[in-house]
């Protein structure tokens, strides 16, 4: 898995080098600072993989508790990185919307802003080659939140542009060693940006090398296990009715007769209510009213036309 | 009568996939009645019963799953909750706890956790609750553990 993530990394990330290659001068300290963030959060990850075993807003929180603007750098990050995959249904298509985020970034002042494009590049490929196919459902979950956030850019830009000033000087001088190393492979093969790259996200992972590979995996596992766990029991449709195993149908699969979630197909519903009438998940009683309650919440021709014949079942 | 030959018929089918997903149960269907179905169990490990397997005889009611099979151990058993001459078991999800959820393979979990966790306030075998409600927990167990050796062992020599 880890050598996916590398791979769609370094994927996604290509053409936007090749971008890169045009303007170079003037980019290179964008790379810089691209890299070390890149180097930042990889060490960061790392040690919280290692140590918090805790979940993704108590690393937000985690992340840089000297600065104030951390909370705002960290929430865009995190939305795009969903919008990104929202857009992202193949590597192409995401990696055509790198290029065109780019070279609109590129020229304003704010260019820093192509370093915090490479974050979401990271955590929206691992995530997506750990979380498999619950990558759909994140995707409506955080585009959800995005709205509000990324009218913003333009002043949340400008805070972060000056916020690095500040983290420049923070960098600790290990870190600055390893730009100089990069720096200087860099401008020894400009001609192949790409590969140049490719080598620098190896680079990153050095200084915890040990550690990265373990890391990574535990990582995907946090951030995708909760969001399953929250499907699973809220969102997901069994398959089939667990009472009689036939499959449930689309009419079975709206049908939510108890708020503990427990689905089962009508048919079975039917017969538990002319017998003891108790849910099979939770074995409380089915309540009449909150079987019409529920049903009509959910709204739509289809599920009224349930509430009916629920409320038809249990007078029978 | 359709849904419960149906939906044993599944987990039949489901029983043959996951064979080894579950090493210490074994179920296995009557070859010509698919409501007489029998259980082998292990004895899980650190209890007077570990080392020995334990056979159950479920037998299906036609409204299953709306009611509960009827299960007994056919190997004999020192345990408070299982009576020492029939083999049946006081466990609450065999009565009045059952739910349609349940399948034959989750009933097998549910006894070996009874096995491990005996409750001596609901007792069917009253010497072997009285052993334990008086705290004569190394009594119960060599008892429990002579009987496993004797009963639920394959004979040596």
């Amino acid at each position: 898995m880890i050598s996916d993530s590398i791979t769609n990394a370094s994927a996604t990330a290509a053409p936007s080098a090749r971008d890169f290659g045009k303007k170079k001068r003037t980019n290179r300290t964008a790379k810089l600072k691209q890299s070390k963030l890149g180097l930042r959060r990889e060490q960061w990850l790392s040690q919280v993989a290692m140590v918090n075993k805790g979940g993704k807003e108590e690393m937000d929180a985690n992340r840089k508790p000297g600065s104030e603007k951390s909370d705002q750098r960290d929430r865009p990050v995190v939305n795009l990185d969903g919008h990104q995959r929202g857009e992202e249904d193949d590597n192409n298509s995401g990696a055509n919307r790198h290029e065109s985020f780019m070279e609109s970034l590129s020229n304003s002042p704010n260019s820093i802003l192509s370093g915090m494009n490479s974050i979401p590049n990271f955590s929206s490929s691992s995530s997506s080659g750990s979380g498999g196919s619950c990558s759909g459902n994140i995707t409506e979950e955080e585009d959800a939140d995005d709205d509000g956030c990324l009218d913003d850019w333009e002043a949340i830009a400008d805070a972060l542009a000056a916020d690095d000033e500040k983290h420049e000087k923070e960098n600790p001088p290990e870190f600055s060693e390893e730009h100089e190393h990069e720096n200087i492979q860099q401008s020894a093969c400009e001609s192949d940006v790409a590969v140049s790259r490719k080598q620098k996200s190896n680079q990153a992972w050095r200084p915890d090398d040990e550690l990265r590979p373990q890391g990574l995996p535990n990582l995907g596992k946090q951030r995708s296990s909760p969001v399953m766990n929250f499907h699973y029991s809220s969102v997901a449709v069994p398959s089939s009715c667990p009472i009689c195993y036939e499959d449930l149908d689309l009419t079975d699969s709206n049908f939510l007769p108890c708020p503990c979630g427990f689905r089962l197909c009508l048919f079975c519903h039917k017969t538990i209510c002319d017998g003891d009438g108790r849910c099979p998940g939770c074995r409380k009683p089915y309540e009449r009213n909150t079987v019409k309650v529920e049903t009509s919440v959910q709204g739509g021709g289809l599920t009224i036309r349930l509430a009916r014949s629920s409320s038809m079942f249990c007078r029978s | 009568m359709q849904t419960s030959r149906a939906r044993l018929f599944k987990e039949y089918k489901e029983v043959q996939r996951e064979k080894v997903a579950d090493p210490d149960i074994q179920l296995v269907c009557d070859d010509t009645n698919i409501f007489k179905w029998t259980a082998l169990i292990k004895g899980p490990s650190e209890t007077p019963y570990e080392g020995g397997v334990f056979q159950l005889a479920f037998a299906v009611p036609e409204p299953y799953p709306l009611q509960p099979p009827q299960v007994r151990f056919l190997t004999k058993i020192f345990h408070p909750n299982v009576h020492f001459k029939t083999g049946e078991i006081c466990l609450d999800i065999l009565k009045n706890a059952w739910s349609p959820a349940w399948t034959l393979q989750s009933v097998c979990r549910a006894i070996i956790a009874l096995m491990a966790h005996p409750e001596p306030d609901s007792p069917l075998n009253c010497d072997s609750g009285n052993l334990l409600r008086s705290g004569d927990v190394r009594g119960f167990n060599s008892m429990a553990r002579m009987y496993t050796r004797l009963a639920a062992m394959p004979k040596k020599g």
